[in-house]
């Protein structure tokens, strides 16, 4: 009996060993990008990024965020960054709220052709983008907004649309639909119902949809890098632009400043608001 | 031949004490029923038996065996599972030999343990089915194949009909109670259904607030409850719970509405002294119509009846409570106004309202 | 939150099961349009976005166009010409090798730990934290990381020399034959946690009698994972493999950042190969055929997965 107790505990012991381990692992990229933006330039030649900085130095955050040099232009990330912005906020206001009603009028109304709808979003939601992605610079050029903010918004909103519906239509095949019947017989009509009961019901869903969505959007390279045109390229590709700009040495501590300056808004998302962002990805894991 | 004995077991979980201070003995060869409401503690104690749960503080006894700190697997025991807990990748087969397997036992051993389980319980062509593929009746035979092949002294059934429709219920009951005649073995069994429990055991322990109440066979928990929980619990029809004065004497004397009943054959705990109000458990099929002239009867009026076959059960008020008889059809049929009723004085129980204990 | 996890990622292949299931609405007709008329909108995108670009790909696959598109039939041409090329064979090799190295990876990694997660350790949620982080990185971010990770000059090789070990060797990443293996690191670091996050709620959602059941029989912990409980899970991992291969068809964003698809073209994947041939090479046939490939590859991985999870909810 004794000796099963110690067996335990010593069970109990290489479970955590390993478990701190992985830990570690995981976490050493961040903690050495941290480590590395935080050095003074003369400790990045010649030192691996795996050393702690001797002196510490906010200066290349400052460099990173102000003065930095992206291709031929010297002004940092910070107008990448308002650019990101302006592309998140409406992408993500507009894709969850059309996710929202395609959910709703799938899930809670008879539409004829509905299975038709839901297979094609279904298999939409795991096409990849390369197969369409030039005939939609075709399309958006045609229409004469290629390389606009409306255009990357465009984008964003489509490719957000196969999950979006089906992660709401999914959710509100829980509401009971007596809900919608007892609306009707006391005279409401479709969108009055779904402003005035659905909505109000969704609000989890909805900041679920909204973080899956700004993570995603703010993190992606892609169809910032094709559709956002020159004077909106969004912090991810400015990112990559920065750290493939070279000028003799190369700054990693100014590098490293501006990955974690790209990573923070997602990175603060996710440790304020784990629990949703949790059913998020894994709601909307296709889009990966 | 196995027994089991529980001394003193506690348990809680942080401030519900689960099970407060349990003494137990299953003979050898006994089928011991846990009966009580949910939440009572009854599965508690039986987890607490099988080691699936470790007490507070106590022991448990298995064979003359401390097996307090054991696992489960080294008890000695068999459980069958509520859901039946069959492992659903494996076929029927393989879910009956896998633990014997992993305990390396012989080749040919398991095999014939498991011939002989599926044929005690007539599984045999089910043997290659996955569970999914089995109904509801054939999963529990399974389960209870399961705990067959360990050829344990103790069997442990946790609420086993409980998934299954009624009639399954019945025909499961009776084949249950076929095994324990056949094997002759110790079983412990959990259930909320006071039928059930009747049936099946040779004893029953009623559980209620983590404390075992009463442990008697059948006939005895029925007749001579010894708390008003166990009096209302025990009992498919419920019992009539009457307020009623009693006044000592020789014999004593219950008076009830119009009515004045002697209790010259009542068996007391202790002799009552002075008037008081008590409460008078008298079960319907011993609440009878009066032929004219019988002595000890006592007047009520009819509210209605409920015919239910074999018997009807009809509802009169006295002395302005409610209380039902279990009638024959016959005398039932057009029953209104005015009856005088008549009691079996042999099969009351009288209890103290405020501790609800017999007296 | 856990059973919304447990339930969400099937999600999506669960709706095709429901499909079956018509929802009763009953309504009047006039009700109808009002719900018509709000996914006109989506149906159009659809069809033309999706849909009309796709139909529209695999024909200029089927043509001569190089910087503009151009419509005559040209059969299988572009076919050839990209399978003969031999950036394409290494494209198209690379897929295979990361794909099969990166569900190994994230899918071992990500049960093991599920399993030890489950196994009621405290701080649990400070691990999963911890665990789970990297989702929140764009693959931009996570390359970078693992590229100045990797790099002889700066990284691991570097620091190991710098700690009295001047032979040290770790150049993955720089030598064409082993640069892809490097981007499985990445991948394995940027996705186990989201397995085990999935594999976990599974692992939750068991019913605990099975545990019951094997203690009462006797079988240790982890023969009970191998034996029951995982196998028990085969329909969850199942989907896990197809969200990885998914991801891995896709993977774009981590080659660029992490290797460039170099040295030379020894890293690329498909999805880069595309994007390249679009945009600095303007040759759209055989980008367009490059496509198509990646999406029979989609096809060839979704299509027996969703019939057999349509088969199995029936």
């Amino acid at each position: 009996m004794a000796a099963a107790t110690n067996q335990a505990r010593i069970g109990r012991i290489g479970l955590y060993a390993f478990l701190v381990t992985t830990c570690l692992f995981f976490s050493i990229p961040l903690l050495v990008v941290i480590s590395t933006s935080f050095k003074p330039l003369s400790e990045v030649r010649d030192f691996s990024v795996f050393q702690l900085p001797a002196q510490m130095t906010a200066a290349a955050w400052g460099k990173a965020w102000q003065s930095a040099c992206t291709g031929t232009e010297c002004a940092g990330l910070h107008i990448a960054f308002w650019n990101s912005v302006r592309i998140v906020i409406p992408s993500v206001i507009i894709s969850v709220l059309v996710g929202s009603l395609n959910g709703y009028a799938l899930s809670h109304w008879r539409v004829r052709g509905a299975d038709t709808l839901m297979l094609a979003l279904i298999l939409g939601a795991f096409i990849p983008y390369q197969v369409i992605i030039f005939p939609l610079v075709k399309i958006f050029s045609t229409v004469g907004i290629f390389g606009s903010v409306a255009c990357i918004i465009a984008v964003h909103v489509l490719f957000g649309l196969p999950v979006m519906t089906l992660l709401f239509r999914n959710f509100y095949v829980g509401i009971p639909n007596e809900l919608v019947k007892a609306a009707r017989v006391d005279g409401a009509g479709f969108w009055r119902i779904f402003l005035f009961i659905i909505l109000p019901l969704s609000v989890n869903m909805l900041i679920v949809a909204a973080i899956l969505q700004t993570t995603g959007i703010w993190n992606d390279y892609l169809f910032g890098l094709i559709f956002a045109g020159h004077n909106n390229t969004p912090m991810t590709v400015e990112l990559m632009e920065l750290a493939t700009t070279s000028t003799g040495v190369v700054e990693y501590n100014v590098s490293t400043a501006a990955a974690l300056l790209t990573a923070l808004p997602p990175l603060l998302l996710y440790f304020f608001s784990g629990r949703y962002f949790v059913r998020g990805i894994t709601a909307g894991a296709v889009k990966g | 031949m196995t027994g089991v004995r529980v001394i003193g077991v506690s348990k809680s979980h942080g401030l519900l004490r689960v099970l407060q201070d349990i003494d137990l003995a299953v003979e050898p060869g006994e089928f011991t029923v846990l009966l009580g409401p949910s939440g009572c503690g009854k599965t508690t104690l039986l987890n607490t038996i099988a080691g699936l749960d470790i007490p507070d503080s106590g022991s448990v006894f298995i064979g003359g065996r401390d097996v307090t700190n054991v696992d489960p697997s080294g008890r000695g025991i068999a459980m069958v599972f509520q859901s039946y807990a069959l492992y659903p990748t494996m076929s029927v087969r393989r879910n009956l030999s896998f633990g014997l397997r992993v305990r390396s036992v012989q080749r040919d051993e398991v095999e014939r343990r498991v011939a002989w389980a599926s044929q005690m319980l007539q599984i045999g062509e089910l043997l290659d089915r996955k569970p999914n593929q089995l109904s509801g009746g054939q999963r529990q035979r399974v389960a209870i194949g399961r705990a067959l092949v360990q050829k344990a002294g103790v069997f442990l059934f946790d609420e086993p009909l409980s998934n299954l429709d009624a009639k399954l219920r019945m025909e499961t009951r009776v084949e249950i109670k076929r095994l324990h005649q056949e094997l002759g073995a110790t079983m412990l069994y959990v259930t909320h259904d006071q039928i059930e429990a009747m049936t099946l055991a040779t004893r029953i322990a009623v559980m209620h607030k983590g404390r075992v109440i009463q442990y008697a066979p059948p006939d005895e928990l029925y007749e001579r409850p010894r708390t008003m929980f166990v009096a209302g619990f025990v009992g498919s029809l419920a019992t009539n719970m009457m307020t009623t004065r009693l006044s000592p004497g020789d014999p004593p004397m219950i008076t009830l509405g119009t009515g004045r009943f002697p209790l010259d054959r009542y068996d007391f705990t202790s002799a009552p002294a002075g008037d008081r109000d008590v409460v008078l458990s008298v079960r319907p099929e011993n609440v009878s119509l009066a032929t004219s002239g019988q002595a000890g009867t006592v007047e009520a009026d009819t509210l209605f009846t409920e015919p239910m076959g074999a018997d009807t059960l009809a509802w009169f008020t006295l002395a302005g409570q409610r209380i039902s008889a279990r009638l024959d059809p016959h005398a039932a049929r057009g029953l209104t106004g005015r009856v005088r009723l008549a009691f079996d004085l042999d099969k009351v129980s009288l209890f103290d309202p405020a501790s609800g204990d017999r007296l | 939150m856990d059973d919304a996890v447990a339930r969400e990622p099937r999600a999506l292949t669960g709706t095709l099961a429901e499909r079956s299931t018509p929802r009763r609405a009953a309504s009047p007709r006039v009700r109808e349009v009002a719900a018509r008329l709000a996914l006109v909108p989506t149906v159009l995108v659809m069809a033309v976005c999706f849909y009309g670009s796709i139909v529209w790909t695999v024909y200029i696959s089927m043509t001569r166009s190089s910087m503009l598109p151009e419509y005559g039939f040209a059969g299988l041409f572009q076919y050839n010409r990209l399978f003969n090329s031999l950036s394409w064979q290494t494209t198209f090799d690379n897929m295979f090798i990361f794909g099969f190295l990166d569900v190994v990876g994230t899918l071992g990694v990500g049960i093991l730990l599920a399993v030890v997660v489950d196994r009621h350790v405290r701080f649990e949620s400070l691990f999963r934290t911890i665990l789970l982080y990297p989702l929140a990185l764009s693959f931009i971010v996570t390359g970078l990381a693992w590229q100045w990770i990797l790099s002889p000059t700066i990284g691991i090789e570097h620091f190991v020399r710098g700690l009295g070990f001047p032979h040290f060797v770790f150049d993955w990443i720089t030598q064409p034959e082993t640069s892809i293996y490097t981007l499985v690191f990445a991948g394995v670091w940027h996705q186990s946690g989201f397995i085990m996050v999935v594999i976990l709620a599974g692992l939750r959602g068991i019913d605990p009698e099975i545990w019951r059941a094997t203690r009462v029989d006797g079988i240790p912990v982890w023969r009970a994972y191998v034996s029951v409980i995982l196998p028990m899970l085969r329909p969850l991992i199942v989907t896990c493999i197809v969200l990885i291969v998914i991801a891995v068809v896709k993977s774009y964003d981590l080659v660029v950042a992490m290797t460039g698809g170099g040295p030379g073209f020894s890293s690329d994947l498909p999805a880069k190969f595309v994007i390249d041939y679009v945009f600095q090479r303007a040759n759209i046939g055989e980008a367009s055929a490059a496509a198509v490939i990646m999406l029979g590859s989609v096809i060839a991985i979704m299509g027996p997965y969703l019939h057999f999870e349509m088969v199995r909810k029936r």
